[in-house]
């Protein structure tokens, strides 16, 4: 009789399911009649949009709390399912994100202001405690950007030039640009920090290109103008003699093997997520250019993932090698996951 | 009858593979698989493949085998070790271990009894569960419960119900589900799939058809289940005759094969044709491309002077220029090579140096290529072999001598290092006409991708069956052999009196660049021919 008692036991759930409130109430605002038929029809698949992605937040997938009338016109556009599942998922990640950095800049807050307080009462107790004798000022961080110009402003003037090539706006997504950007303004930060800077040439720079648009947004237009670095319109063969300039591409045949202070060499300023191989050696090519890549294989055991390296991994390689660095100090910045440590002794292969 | 000549097939089909293991041509359906096992016997590793592991890390809390009581389902949960997500995570374990679902009743009376209401996850990871076990009362009783409770539903619900609603009496439901998920998204081929399905099973053949046209609108490609449905229905009533023949057409346009359940109702609605008297046989096409069964001639596999001409242009326009001709060659090499062909009569063999050179391990790789290019010179072929420049300079593995002598029997055109050299075969073999064959064991997928277009990739697909050469075996100083083309094209086809279809047998895994090798073969029977 126990087993029957179960059994009767088993659809309670039903009953106080139905017996409940359905949590949502149906739609309040039917009174908006005077839009034309249209704008009806968009506002119906924007709001069949947003249902999806409550829909699926109840159902326990990947997507934001908050969706913006922006991102909700972007998923709306998308077609297929998968589409929208990666579009909603990156936004999710990106809220989580921010949700997270907000909850420690709270944490980081209370603390300040506790110590804030214990100093307070400190202060109470030892009112008037005598100044410090210093040798220095406090070195604020604005002298340290002072010196930082000062040494971009000499290297403007007779430093050597890096040259990156803005040509490839047409051949990235919208998330690469975005990446391509970032990765540009660590490389740029990267330099001015050094002790001898390059001169950065971005050429082949459009002006209200969309790389220039979104170097403006991210830089602001104050410091943008401000940037110790020479932005132009004009293609770095205008600028520089054809048997100084170097072309730095994975795709290339020719291994770097010394780093030459009299060369001008050329980055690609290209996030390649889709793998379009052969892209920037093209362009070497069309234009007879001598290229080369890094010595990656001569001295690193390579394990996985692409060869193309970031923006600003490139940067701090060239830097290095630039103050005087020898190889292994410079591959340092190749990202520890790609391989398994360096070779013992170094097999310069002999390359044509 | 079909059984007993499907097991004589495959005892020969065995007892041949056991004799020469690579004999078939690469495009055989199964090759692949079978040459990834003996490489790996060859190599001496027992690889047996690991099962993967289904659970990760250690199982905290099993399911338990019989429903439980509130209290009981209260003490596994303070035991468990995340109980913030305890109900979720153990509706997953159920429907992966397909339990029973008064366990999962239990839960939810747990669940509801405890906090008055049922979240949605819960709900939809109990509804997998009824729609696996096919209980379709409570799938109805939980429809009910759903909609109440939400304004609307995910696609991963509604292509639940579609399928449970589908099949029942209350399959016009199931349209206007499809109706509601086709608002945010398109409904995949699958849920059309199940309406259709339903809409024929009760009858309504006119709604299945115009969904299948629907389907077929969004450029959606359709399920074998749903041709095997459309099939099946239209044995009884033979009202879409015409539109079961487009079918068979769009496969054939699109270069698809059913597989054996499919075949087996195309055959048995082809034999349930009144009047015409049709008869199905199960069957294989014989080396001469005529059909094992009834001796027909199949389709031949060369290309018609239009496809011919469409397929060259488009492969010096995609493969070879591409966006930019630079990524794979330059202009002045282009215009070198085209002057070059133009120049010497018309090859009748196209040989990829480097791939052949590379086909053997052991030896030297000009050796390898010479006793290929030599071998080819015999038989009096005007042969043009494809190299890159470093092949010219003296090496370890490239000597002079054995390069002379190639160049003295063949014509050569060395392609700079930085180029590629495949489009370039590609190029040449199609330019010197329909009898040139090429010799590589690539098998050019990553050029076949280049094309636009899908229509252009099958017929590439076409003439590469019919014009590659694979070297078949080599070992230094015996002879070499290649393996066979098939002079006949494995398509769908028809000559109004017959029809061949090939299609694939159950429990045989096919690479998308293989072609099946068994055929159903269809004629009018009862006349005399």
């Amino acid at each position: 009789h126990d087993l029957a008692a179960k059994k009767l036991d088993l659809d309670v759930w039903k009953s106080v399911m139905r017996s409940s409130q359905p949590q949502e109430d149906k739609e309040e605002d039917d009174d908006s009649n005077d839009i034309d038929d249209d704008e009806e029809e968009e506002c119906s698949t924007l709001e069949s949009s947003r249902e999806l992605v409550e829909m699926w937040r109840l159902a326990g997938k990947l997507v934001p709390e908050q969706i913006s009338e922006e991102d909700l016109q972007a998923l709306t556009a998308l077609s297929t399912k998968s589409s929208k599942k990666k579009f909603l998922k990156r936004l999710a990640l990106k809220e989580h994100h921010k949700k997270v950095d907000k909850e420690k800049k709270e944490r980081k807050r209370a603390q300040k202001e506790a110590e804030r307080q214990r100093n307070a009462e400190g202060e109470e107790e030892g009112a008037d405690r005598p100044l410090r004798n210093t040798f220095l000022m406090h070195f604020w961080t604005r002298s340290m950007d002072a010196l930082h110009n000062w040494r971009a402003a000499q290297s403007m003037c007779f430093g050597q030039p890096l040259v990156f090539d803005m040509s490839y706006e047409q051949n990235m997504s919208k998330p690469e640009m975005t990446s391509a950007v970032s990765q540009l303004l660590e490389s740029e930060g990267w330099n001015r920090r050094s002790a001898d800077p390059f001169h950065l040439h971005f050429c082949n720079l459009k002006p209200d290109g969309i790389y220039h648009q979104e170097l403006l947004k991210r830089y602001g237009r104050d410091t943008w103008d401000r940037l110790l670095i020479t932005t132009t319109e004009q293609h770095y063969m205008d600028l520089f003699p054809k048997n100084q300039v170097v072309y730095l591409t994975a795709d290339s045949r020719n291994v770097l093997r010394t780093f030459d202070h009299d060369k001008v060499y050329i980055v690609g300023a290209m996030v390649d997520k889709s793998i379009q191989t052969g892209l920037s050696l093209a362009n070497a090519k069309r234009l007879q250019l001598v290229t080369a890549r890094l010595p990656l294989d001569n001295f690193l055991h390579w394990d996985m993932g692409s060869k193309n390296l970031t923006l600003d991994q490139m940067m701090r390689i060239l830097l290095t090698l630039k103050e005087g660095g020898n190889w292994e100090q410079a591959l340092e910045f190749v990202p520890k996951r790609k391989h398994d440590g360096f070779f013992k002794a170094p097999q310069l292969r002999k390359q044509t | 009858r079909y059984a007993a000549h499907k097991k004589k097939a495959a005892q020969k089909d065995s007892r041949r593979n056991e004799r020469q293991p690579f004999s078939r041509s690469v495009f055989a359906a199964g090759t692949a698989s079978r040459t990834a096992e003996f490489m790996r016997r060859k190599s001496g590793e027992d690889m047996v493949d690991q099962p993967v592991a289904t659970s990760k890390g250690p199982s905290h809390a099993e399911v338990p085998d019989c429903p439980l009581t509130v209290t009981e389902w209260a003490s596994l949960k303070q035991n468990s070790l995340r109980p913030h997500q305890f109900e979720v995570q153990m509706m997953k374990r159920m429907v992966a271990a397909r339990s029973s679902i008064d366990i999962a009743k239990s839960l939810l009376t747990y669940v509801a009894v405890e906090t008055g209401t049922l979240n949605y996850e819960l709900l939809l990871k109990y509804l997998t569960l009824c729609v696996h076990g096919n209980y379709y009362s409570e799938v109805f009783d939980l429809y009910e419960i759903m909609k109440s409770h939400f304004k609307t539903l995910d696609p991963g619900a509604y292509s639940l119900f579609i399928k449970v609603f589908s099949t029942t009496d209350r399959w016009r439901e199931s349209f206007t589900m499809l109706e509601s998920l086709s608002k945010t998204m398109t409904p995949s081929p699958r849920n059309y799939g199940d309406v259709i399905a339903g809409a024929l099973q009760h009858g309504d053949s006119t709604t299945a058809w115009a969904l299948y046209d629907r389907l077929l609108e969004q450029g959606l490609s359709p399920n074998q289940d749903t041709w095997q449905a459309l099939f099946k229905s239209s044995c009884s009533e033979h009202s879409h005759n015409e539109r079961l023949r487009d079918i068979l057409l769009f496969m054939r346009d699109n270069q698809l094969y059913p597989g054996e359940p499919l075949a087996q109702c195309i055959s048995s609605w082809f034999e349930s044709l009144p009047a015409d008297n049709w008869t199905g046989s199960w069957t294989t096409a014989g080396p001469s491309g005529t059909c094992q069964c009834c001796g027909a001639a199949l389709e031949s596999i060369r290309l018609s002077e239009e496809e011919y001409g469409l397929l060259k242009d488009r492969v010096m326009r995609d493969v070879i220029m591409g966006r930019d001709v630079f990524t794979k060659t330059t202009p002045q090499e282009l215009d070198r090579f085209r002057k070059f062909v133009e120049s010497v009569p018309a090859f009748d063999v196209v040989l990829d140096g480097l791939n052949v050179a590379n086909t053997f391990g052991k030896g030297k790789q000009s050796e390898t290529l010479l006793a290929v290019a030599t071998e080819l010179e015999k038989q009096g072929l005007n042969i043009l072999v494809l190299g890159r420049s470093h092949m010219r300079r003296h090496s370890h593995s490239w000597d002079r001598d054995h390069m002379t002598r190639v160049q003295q029997v063949a014509h050569c055109f060395f392609t700079d290092d930085i180029s590629e050299d495949d489009p370039f075969l590609l190029y040449a073999a199609l330019h010197s006409g329909n009898h040139c064959m090429f010799v590589s064991r690539d098998l050019m997928r990553d050029h076949k991708a280049c094309l636009a277009d899908g229509t252009t990739r099958c017929l590439f697909f076409k003439w590469q069956r019919g014009h590659q050469l694979v070297v078949h075996g080599y070992a230094p100083g015996r002879r070499i052999r290649f393996q066979r083309i098939q002079s006949y094209d494995t398509i769908l086809q028809t000559d109004g009196a017959s029809w061949h279809i090939p299609y694939d047998p159950q429990g045989q895994d096919r690479c998308s660049y293989e072609v099946p090798t068994t055929w159903l073969c269809l004629r009018r029977a009862g006349r005399p021919t």
